[in-house]
């Protein structure tokens, strides 16, 4: 008896077996987190299988056809965009903080609202604009005559245009934060050595912030590498737009997805760069240093200088787009168009983008959590596998998890949960950044003092770690809940029938032209996404104070 | 402040669990309409049907080809009941990746037959044509008779096109395929490319204003194009020219709009009185009616500004066509390099 017991608790299956060492092996924590990294590479699956079965002839002729024209579109317009983000992201974030004038805070804020706009709408609203009839057409026509053309927008310097006013706001946010934490006393030193402003921030500034601006032009760049909305708009043949009209005109998903791995390596590759790029670049402050820099206050003729030039980019990327919005929406009100089918897509969209929000704060948080604990190769790679999301287009994520779905989870098809799982599979790096930066300041010292005094893990992790966090849990949860809202491919394909969405509507009214439906929809993204943006400036004071 | 972010997870938690498990739920009553076309040319119609019969549909709209993956991603598990499209191409397409059910011959039969499918899998419910718009003002013109002579030398930089992403203008590329052979097109397309120069249009409307505002002389569209102009500029110079008319010319391209039952609908009994609705007299009416179309049934007249159906030669190409040769065209397209 005793011996069939033993051979049977000897030779347990092997899935057992592999369950068992892997329980061993990463702990609760590992399982939890294994788990949420499988369900994010979803689509990255998709993706490989689905080109593995595009034939030897369909690579030679993607390979010949398309991919040349395909790689200097999007890497050219990834440089340009780059360039565009650097000048106004880096001017601006200089100017704000190294000098005092009239009106500093109300420019940081000028300087963040781009953000709460979409690049569709920006493209939509600016090719209205740029028509003759348009607000910037006639008045361009009014200085200029007929001699000098109208820009045409529907071009490489169109859609940098759109994409850098769009985009800037990310370098100017990194960048101002990492002046506002870098020691003054060198750029002191510097001027004593008789440098000119100019040579200090060439010299000094410049190289300290290198860290901040690679950061955030990667951003910038893995934006315009998955923009969907605004270079369909403007028509210009980047890869992500390339792959959706492989799939939607030609039915052709395997070439989609050979399309789709070519950029996944591209995205992949100047990620790594990037970090390679900035391996030795660590600053470190050293410790008798808290002291802020001083702002030194503008003369008046700087003041005019530096709102003239603050004021031009916020004219372009925000006041003059928010103007027509609310001309066209003041249109709507008045022609009593705004029912209450416009305010449901209000109300829908605010329960999706918050839904996928916090569904992503908790999905990254074991990932986060695992990685701050283990440093090891596996955690690592698993804060990597979950930064799919960030590399995929949203066609191609939205195609996967549907397929997904459909095969294994298929009682569940019909619902939110497709739409859900796209959004947070999208977004996880958002959360998963900002988690893990948070997580960093928790040493092992604190948790371990709280299971001394008689804590259970669940107790430490409610008292201990989660308010410890929660800082970088609302910024987590705002930078989700603000793409999330503006979502547009995903939302597209992955949405319950019949359930419109802000984005979905702006994309449908753009389409037929009825400025008096899109503009209020836009509006009322631009309004939703103010608390949760004012809620992140704050913490973000908070936190710089703080540290 | 622990407690109170710990609780807060926890509510939102629940809420996007709830979330989640909201369904759209569709009573057994109600239709599910995947729609491509314009919602302000469709709702009307709808709601009137709803008004009519009680039966409630909830319309789904996107661009059609987006509509037709997911008809086809979807398999069994769709929703979908029905599939408008403003383009045969794409009707004709699901209909040969077997997504859409025959509809009873009885419902469709007052449809001509060359304006729906061989085996009634999708129906045309109103006919668009590809014509010329011309600026009353226009010098030498004159020799302008067919869609072809926008590739003459003679209107370098006169003309307006749409960008060749458009469906409308595949479908009619489709259609001159057929009657001229690829070669002759493939010329006439980078003839095309070389007269409009850089300035491509991406909308229909536009170019009837670029026309309009003398800015192109000449351009190819659909025909309810100028006739919205029209309505909203009663003296704007431009004037409606049906090309290829001649004995010897091909006639004028038409595409249609239609309608298609999904093959895994069950509720094809409802399904079948919503197409009886839209091809009955008065559906027809309203439903070309709206834009200015041809009402796919014959004997029911368009509206009176619009070149009365029969009195001008149309070429004579089957509408299912269009989505047979779709993948021809698009491949005609990208080797000719057409922006």
């Amino acid at each position: 008896m005793s011996a069939i017991e033993q051979t049977y608790i000897a030779e347990p299956a092997w899935p057992v077996r592999a369950w068992q060492s892997m329980k061993r092996r990463v702990g609760w924590l590992g399982l939890l987190a294994t788990g949420i990294v499988v369900i994010a590479a979803v689509p990255l699956l998709f993706v490989l299988y689905s080109s593995s079965q595009l034939s030897m002839a369909g690579w030679q002729s993607l390979w010949s056809e398309r991919l040349p024209d395909l790689l200097w579109n999007t890497l050219s317009l990834a440089v340009l965009v780059a360039i565009g983000s650097f000048i106004l992201g880096v001017s601006s974030a200089w100017l704000i903080a190294r000098r005092e004038f009239v009106g500093r805070q109300l420019a940081v804020w000028l300087m963040v609202l781009p953000l709460t706009i979409p690049t569709y709408v920006f493209a939509h609203i600016y090719t209205i604009m740029f028509e003759e009839d348009g607000w910037i057409g006639s008045t361009w026509q009014a200085v200029f005559g007929n001699a000098v053309a109208i820009p045409d927008l529907y071009s490489v310097g169109g859609v940098t245009f759109i994409l850098s006013i769009a985009g800037f706001s990310y370098v100017f946010l990194l960048v101002r934060s990492a002046l506002e934490h870098s020691n003054p006393s060198l750029e002191e030193a510097a001027r004593i050595q008789g440098l000119s402003p100019m040579q200090v921030f060439w010299r000094v500034n410049l190289p300290l912030l290198r860290p901040a601006i690679a950061a955030g032009l990667a951003l910038v760049v893995l934006h315009v590498l998955s923009d969907f909305g605004a270079v369909s708009m403007l028509r210009y043949q980047t890869f992500t737009l390339s792959i959706y009209l492989q799939m939607e005109g030609r039915f052709d998903y395997q070439g989609a997805a050979g399309l789709s791995l070519v950029l996944v390596f591209l995205s992949l590759s100047f990620l790594v760069l990037e970090r390679y790029s900035r391996r030795r670049q660590r600053y470190y402050a050293t410790g008798t240093q808290q002291r802020r820099a001083a702002l030194r206050s503008a003369t008046t003729f700087e003041q005019c200088m530096i709102w003239g030039w603050l004021g031009l980019i916020t004219l372009f990327a925000f006041l003059l787009p928010l103007a027509w919005m609310l001309d066209w929406s003041w249109q709507a009100w008045q022609d009593d168009v705004l029912d209450a089918t416009f305010w449901g897509y209000v109300s829908n969209s605010l329960i999706v983008a918050a839904a996928a929000a916090t569904i992503a704060i908790i999905a990254a948080f074991p990932v986060a959590f695992f990685h701050t604990r283990k440093r090891s190769t596996l955690s690592a790679s698993y804060i990597q596998l979950s930064s799919i999301g960030f590399v995929l287009p949203g066609p191609v994520i939205a195609l996967g998890i549907l397929s997904f779905i459909l095969v294994v989870l298929s009682p569940l098809y019909g619902g939110m949960t497709a739409l859900l799982m796209a959004l947070v599979i999208r977004f996880l790096p958002l959360a998963l950044q900002s988690q893990e930066a948070s997580l960093q300041h928790l040493t092992p010292s604190i948790e371990q003092a709280g299971r001394i005094l008689g804590a259970g893990p669940l107790e430490n992790l409610r008292r201990v770690v989660l308010p410890m966090i929660s800082n970088g849990m609302i910024v987590a949860w705002v930078l989700v809940f603000i793409d999330a809202l503006k979502e547009l491919p995903a939302t597209l394909i992955l949405r319950p029938t019949g359930f419109d969405t802000l984005p979905v509507r702006i994309w449908i009214e753009a389409s037929e032209e009825s400025l008096e439906l899109a503009a209020p929809a836009a509006l009322m993204l631009v309004v939703g996404t103010l608390p949760a943006l004012w809620l992140m400036m704050r913490k973000n004071r908070q936190a710089g104070s703080a540290g | 402040m622990k407690t109170k972010l710990f609780r807060g997870l926890i509510g939102l938690l629940l809420t996007s669990i709830f979330a989640s498990a909201y369904t759209t739920a569709v009573h057994a009553s109600e239709l599910v309409v995947y729609s491509g076309r314009k919602d302000k040319f469709i709702k009307p119609l709808i709601e009137k049907f709803t008004a009519d019969t009680g039966i409630k549909v909830i319309l789904h709209s996107a661009k059609s080809t987006a509509l037709l993956n997911k008809l086809r991603i979807e398999g069994e598990r769709t929703s979908a009941d029905l599939f408008i499209s403003n383009d045969a191409g794409n009707l004709q397409t699901g209909s040969q990746l077997g997504l859409f059910a025959p509809i009873n011959d009885k419902i469709v039969s007052v449809i001509p037959t060359n304006l729906r499918a061989e085996d009634n899998s999708w129906v045309g419910l109103s006919a668009r044509a590809r014509v010329l718009v011309v600026n009353k003002n226009a010098k030498d013109l004159g020799f302008v008779t067919s869609v072809f002579d926008l590739a003459d030398q003679r209107l370098k930089d006169r003309i307006a096109i749409t960008h060749s992403s458009n469906g409308s203008f595949i479908a009619g590329v489709t259609v001159y395929q057929m009657s001229m052979g690829d070669a002759f097109v493939a010329d006439w397309l980078k003839g095309m490319k070389d007269n409009a120069g850089d300035k491509l249009f991406s909308k229909h409307s536009k170019i009837v204003k670029a026309v309009a505002q003398g800015k192109k002389d000449i351009g190819l569209v659909n025909h309810y194009y100028i006739y919205r102009h029209l309505a909203k500029h009663p003296d704007a110079p431009i004037r409606i020219l049906l090309p290829d008319q001649d004995k010897k010319q091909i006639g004028v391209a038409w595409n249609v709009a239609g309608v298609a039952i999904s093959k895994y609908s069950k509720k094809k009994l409802l399904a079948e009185k919503l197409v009886g609705y839209f091809v009955a007299a008065e559906g027809q009416q309203q439903f070309a009616g709206v834009n200015n179309e041809y009402p796919a049934r014959e004997g029911i007249q368009a509206a009176a500004e619009v070149p009365a159906a029969g009195s001008y030669k149309v070429a004579d190409v089957p509408m299912a066509e269009l989505g047979k040769r779709r993948i021809e065209t698009l491949n005609l397209l990208d080797k000719v390099g057409m922006p």
